[in-house]
């Protein structure tokens, strides 16, 4: 046996397998996004003829394309709009979860069980069942096509209060009692303390909440009819759409532009994710 | 009125009573002890002098104004809690500041004053690091620190040093009564460690199911224990009980039978009223003494008894004895002064030996209060 797998330790079937099935599920994962670098950077219908290819082949017709895009259509005020719509979200979510997370675990009030079941109760409810009441009302409020329609009624997230809490629960009583000692009002408490301590999950709930919202289609959907309050997604949407005149290189154009922004935050912050999805999961 | 007036206070918590109309005084810049076993309150009322737990009945009072509505930073107390409860995100100059931060003092003010209190700590090396790369002495020290720039009134500890490592723990605990010293504060300090309060206290308070058992200077409460549980709680070795049955008194004291299973003797304390009945006797180890065959005293009772453990302790040794009754009686002796499985003899100071009656009371000779 060779010096390398002795130090690695032996190489068994299982350890086989393993790989062989992770190297498969990353080929499978990785090929469509592979394949959308590979036609937007390629002439016209190259990647597609009969001598298809599988690499790109010109960065100036992929160059070109973006250009298209961006001057041609609504694509960049989309952006504009989708960025902004993340961005609102990720602050509101923060904040209003936090703020409910620091009084439902630190603090005892009158009817603090009841109020926390039901906030649980609404994590139970799937988002189609509450669509309409939700639309109905934001339009009675004169919201639809602004951007507080858009935002607002995505602030209140029960996942977000819910993760949040296990984290506080964990801070330790006598440190409240110590800060409270120190002078440090309810809010400074909040701020200076309570916040600091549950940096990781308000991290980890930022990014899921990214996700979420640049990924969220039916929602901006139906409060956006006009086309200035369209976000990403619809814009995309739109170029899929079976009735739309753009060719396949534009449509994956579209497809490419939507994905860059979640994918480098993916890069970036690759280890939060992991380690929040893991502890989302597990400390629940 | 007392510096710090407690007066008739009780604490429930759901339908349980906790505490149950504790009174008690401290003066300015007296070192108080609340001492006691697990579950008594010592802590419960700790927290109540803080402010952190509401008082159910009765009154806490500070230099003469009573306290129960006043916001816990507003009493001039600092609390050192048994966790430390440090910032963990803060560094030592931060967690120490924090208080004069956020009473918005301004730089310089807070730089002199955090200086001041880590120089007394020694951690002016330590201003830059956070809690985690501390260790449990140093968390300690700026626990204590971040009390001290507050410069409060009185300073309350929750069992400061119960984290710690026995020598450390000793350190430490020197170092205490020099701040004490030093800054000539009111201290009040909550342990279930009798050696700790024994040494650090000017007072102390034993407490035992929800209730003051006794307090006062720590020799006067290992000499003169009011009852039962202060005198067992007191003192280590733990004081020596032995059943007894009480049969009559006179001008010469109570005539006691039964001692350990047959001894007969009369204990010189006179002017007590109980009918006859079980009593029970309480003798300090170092008021027994071996004695040799056929040695009698007038003033000492003599019991027979087998040696069951003896434990050497260099300088001296206790010896523990199963009396006829099966009483284990431990005494204080010098170096091998017996053998495990032999009989001994033991010689019982009368003269030093208490008398409790069978609800725990002391039963106090010379017209001394009865109850
Ligand atoms: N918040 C609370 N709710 C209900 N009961 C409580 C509460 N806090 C304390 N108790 C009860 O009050 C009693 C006294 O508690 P306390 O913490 O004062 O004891 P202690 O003397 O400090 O004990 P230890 O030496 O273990 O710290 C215990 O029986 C405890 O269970
Ligand atoms: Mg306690």
């Amino acid at each position: 046996m060779s010096r390398t797998t002795a130090l690695r330790g032996p190489v068994t079937v299982w350890t086989v397998l393993k790989w062989t099935l992770a190297i498969a599920i990353a080929i499978v994962a990785v090929f469509p996004i592979w394949w959308m670098f590979n036609v937007v950077f390629s002439q016209p219908g190259e990647p597609v003829s009969l001598n298809p290819r599988l690499w790109p082949t010109s960065l100036s017709a992929g160059i070109d394309k973006i250009r298209m895009i961006f001057t041609e259509t609504g694509y960049l005020g989309a952006y504009f709009i989708s960025i902004t719509y993340a961005l609102l979200t990720i602050v509101g979510v923060l904040l209003i979860a936090s703020l409910a997370a620091f009084e439902f675990s630190l603090f005892k009030f009158p009817g603090r069980r009841i109020m926390f079941g039901i906030v649980m109760l609404a994590l139970m409810v799937p988002t189609a069942v509450t669509i309409i009441p939700t639309y109905l009302l934001t339009s009675r409020l004169g919201w639809l096509n602004t951007m507080q329609g858009l935002v607002v009624p995505g602030l209140a997230s029960a996942f977000g209060l819910f993760m949040l809490v296990q984290f506080m629960r964990a801070v330790p009583k006598e440190m409240i009692e110590a800060a409270r000692l120190d002078g440090a009002g309810h809010f400074q408490i909040y701020w200076h303390v309570a916040l600091p301590l549950c940096s990781n999950a308000m991290i980890t709930l930022a990014i899921l909440t990214f996700i979420q919202t640049w990924g969220n289609y039916m929602w901006p959907l139906i409060i956006g009819t006009r086309t200035e309050m369209y976000t990403v997604g619809q814009v995309v949407g739109m170029f899929n759409s079976p009735l739309s005149h753009h060719t396949v290189d534009t449509v994956m154009t579209a497809n490419l532009l939507a994905a860059i922004p979640p994918l480098l935050f993916f890069l970036i912050f690759q280890r939060k994710i992991v380690e929040g999805i893991a502890m989302s999961g597990t400390k629940g | 009125m007392a510096f710090i007036d407690i007066s008739a206070v009780s604490k429930i918590f759901g339908n349980t009573r906790i505490l149950e109309n504790i009174n008690l005084d401290i003066e300015h810049g007296q070192f108080v002890v609340f001492v006691g076993p697990s579950g008594c309150g010592k802590s419960t009322l700790l927290r109540m002098i803080s402010g952190l737990e509401d008082v159910s009945a009765g009154t806490i009072s500070i230099e003469n104004e009573v306290v129960n509505d006043v916001e816990p930073a507003l009493r001039g107390v600092a609390m050192v809690f048994q966790s430390y409860a440090l910032y963990p995100h803060m560094t030592t100059f931060q967690n120490v500041s924090f208080g004069l931060r956020m009473a918005h003092k301004t730089a310089e003010f807070i730089a002199a004053r955090v200086q001041q209190a880590t120089g007394i700590l020694q951690l002016d090396k330590l201003l830059e690091r956070k809690p985690g790369q501390l260790s449990g002495g140093q968390k300690q020290r700026v626990a204590i620190g971040r009390a001290i720039v507050r410069e409060p009134r009185v300073f309350l500890f929750d069992e400061p040093l119960s984290n710690l490592d026995a020598e450390l723990r000793v350190q430490m605990r020197a170092e205490l009564m020099d701040l004490h010293r030093r800054l000539g504060t009111t201290m009040i300090y909550v342990t279930h460690d009798q050696v700790e309060a024994m040494t650090l206290a000017d007072k102390m308070v034993v407490m035992s199911g929800g209730r003051i058992q006794q307090a006062g200077a720590p020799l006067v409460l290992y000499d003169d224990p009011d009852n039962q549980f202060v005198a067992g709680f007191v003192g280590s070795p733990k004081m020596n009980f032995l059943p007894a049955t009480l049969v009559g008194a006179d001008a010469t004291g109570v005539r006691l039978t039964g001692i350990g299973g047959g001894g007969n003797a009369v204990l010189p304390i006179v002017g007590i009223t109980v009918a006859a009945g079980p009593v029970t006797i309480g003798i300090r180890p170092e008021h027994l003494r071996l004695v040799t065959e056929g040695a009698t005293s007038p003033e000492c009772l003599v019991l027979e008894g087998r040696v069951a453990i003896v434990e050497e302790l260099g300088a001296e040794s206790f010896v523990h004895l199963d009396l006829p009754d099966s009483t284990r009686v431990t005494l204080r002796a010098g170096r091998d002064a017996g053998r495990i499985g032999h009989t001994a003899r033991v010689a019982l100071d009368l003269e030093r030996a208490l008398l409790f009656a069978a609800d725990g009371l002391r039963l106090r000779g010379r017209g001394l209060v009865q109850q």
